[in-house]
């Protein structure tokens, strides 16, 4: 049974429908990337996933259960999902160390010590462990993104959620953040990845969900669609490929 | 009598400004922060009634709202001694000031910070107290040193209801001597000492928990 499935689901701000009916699976330890054009509901998807956004109707099966019941454990389902965004998103008033050991204190329970030795753990995985008592004004874009991966990884999260990790970054720091994911791709870490950077994509996925106005347009390889003669994807890629 | 003896007269009253200020502050910060995390957490229908709490409140004159409270409550039957009258209404009107102070400082925590937290499964009361008022706190600074000014510059009212603080001591000295510009030019250098003591104190809390960076992005 694949980690993640998405049943027929569907999303309306208002009378406005932004998902109509979506429906995918992420195995575990694939790697799938959202593309499609803006506004198409690819945040929004994302966020419905770990329910940040109340789904209108449709099933999303994690791990084995469906989250879109009545009762589900909200924050149970919010602790196994790592969910990086695009603005990276780290708390401002709290040091490198104490962003990526929060929620291991908080959520997680551990004692102060232990919260510590793990989040230096990821923060040496991202090579940021040199940076744990920086704050995040001290960094750049690319050394953010890596401590946003490394809060979200410490909760040894069974999925990563990437909300556009790249749009905020210049070319440099863009090869950084794609090395980076790549290295977690190759290490069978499970990611749904939602960009719109196409050199992401090749790198990291194995397939892509390819959204248009909030129905998926098609669900194949990368190379797979650059071949496609489809007009919606070649006007989407505008010859990239 | 000597300028220094003016001073030191008049400075028999200064513990009471201080203490009223204090007093005041405290009840202003109280009220202000809850009224403020009322209106975070709280519906529309809350937030309505606190944001009419708030429009009364801060177009209320301060003499009127005190004397209400010191001479108009005796009338059904409840006496509020004067400390408390100055805070029930010095310290609420300059909350009614404190909790616009603290909503704008609330609406500079980046939405996204709070989105991530509330990601990764912390509750709206958690994100507020780990992460909303922690930065929120640091915002508002500068505008809660004015609302402390304010405070400090209205508690000569307090001598309307009878208590000793040093405009009282002034107005006091100043009718046996009959030196009226020495004693009030002392008294505005008590004012602007307190003033300075005060605002040392702020920034000391804030060099304490200053970040480096932090509300220059």
């Amino acid at each position: 049974m694949a980690l993640l499935e998405v049943r027929n689901l569907v999303k309306c701000h208002g009378d406005k429908t932004v998902l109509d009916g979506v429906s995918f699976e992420l195995e575990e330890g694939e790697a799938k990337v959202i593309m499609g054009p803006s506004g198409c509901g690819k945040s929004t998807l994302l966020r419905c996933l770990n329910l940040l956004n109340e789904p209108t109707s449709g099933e999303i099966w994690f791990d084995g259960e469906d989250v879109t019941r009545p009762g589900v454990d909200v924050r149970a389902l919010r602790s196994r999902i790592g969910f990086v965004f695009q603005n990276f998103a780290l708390y401002r008033h709290m040091s490198v160390l104490d962003n990526v050991a929060l929620a291991l204190r908080r959520l997680k329970k551990l004692p102060t010590r232990e919260a510590e030795e793990r989040a230096l753990e990821e923060l040496h995985r991202m090579e940021m462990a040199d940076k744990r008592d920086a704050y995040p004004a001290a960094l750049s874009g690319g050394q953010s993104q890596r401590v946003a991966i490394a809060r979200a990884l410490a909760m040894d999260p069974k999925v990563l959620f990437f909300d556009e990790p790249t749009s905020a970054l210049d070319p440099i720091m863009v090869r950084e953040v794609v090395t980076l994911i790549n290295r977690l791709y190759l290490d069978n870490v499970t990611i749904l990845c939602v960009t719109h950077d196409l050199s992401l994509a090749r790198h990291i996925s194995d397939r892509v969900v390819f959204l248009d106005r909030g129905k998926v347009h098609a669900e194949d390889r990368i190379e797979h669609l650059l071949e496609r003669n489809d007009e919606v994807i070649d006007e989407f890629f505008g010859g990239e490929g | 009598m000597t300028f220094v003896d003016i001073l030191l007269t008049l400075l028999r009253g200064a513990g009471y400004t201080f203490l009223i200020t204090v007093c005041c502050a405290a009840t202003a910060l109280v009220a202000g922060l809850g009224i403020a995390i009322a209106r975070e957490l709280g519906g529309a229908w809350l937030s309505a009634v606190l944001s009419a709490w708030v429009y009364v409140f801060r177009g209320v004159p301060m003499l009127v709202l005190l004397f209400i409270v010191f001479f108009g409550l005796p009338g059904i039957g409840i006496d509020v001694p004067p400390l408390l009258a100055m805070m029930l209404s010095l310290g609420l009107i300059s909350g009614a000031y404190l909790a616009e102070v603290f909503r704008g400082a609330f609406a500079e925590v980046n939405p996204n910070e709070v989105l991530a937290a509330q990601s990764m499964g912390f509750t709206r009361l958690e994100t507020l107290r780990l992460v909303k008022v922690p930065q929120m706190a640091r915002f508002a600074v500068p505008g809660m040193v004015n609302e402390l000014t304010t405070i400090l510059k209205f508690s000569p009212f307090a001598y309307t209801v009878g208590i000793p603080e040093i405009t009282k001591q002034a107005m006091a000295l100043t009718a046996t001597t009959m030196r009226g510009i020495e004693i009030y030019a002392a008294l505005g250098l008590i004012y602007f000492a307190i003033y300075r003591l005060l605002l040392g104190g702020v920034r000391l809390i804030d060099k304490r928990y200053s970040i480096p960076g932090f509300a220059q992005e």
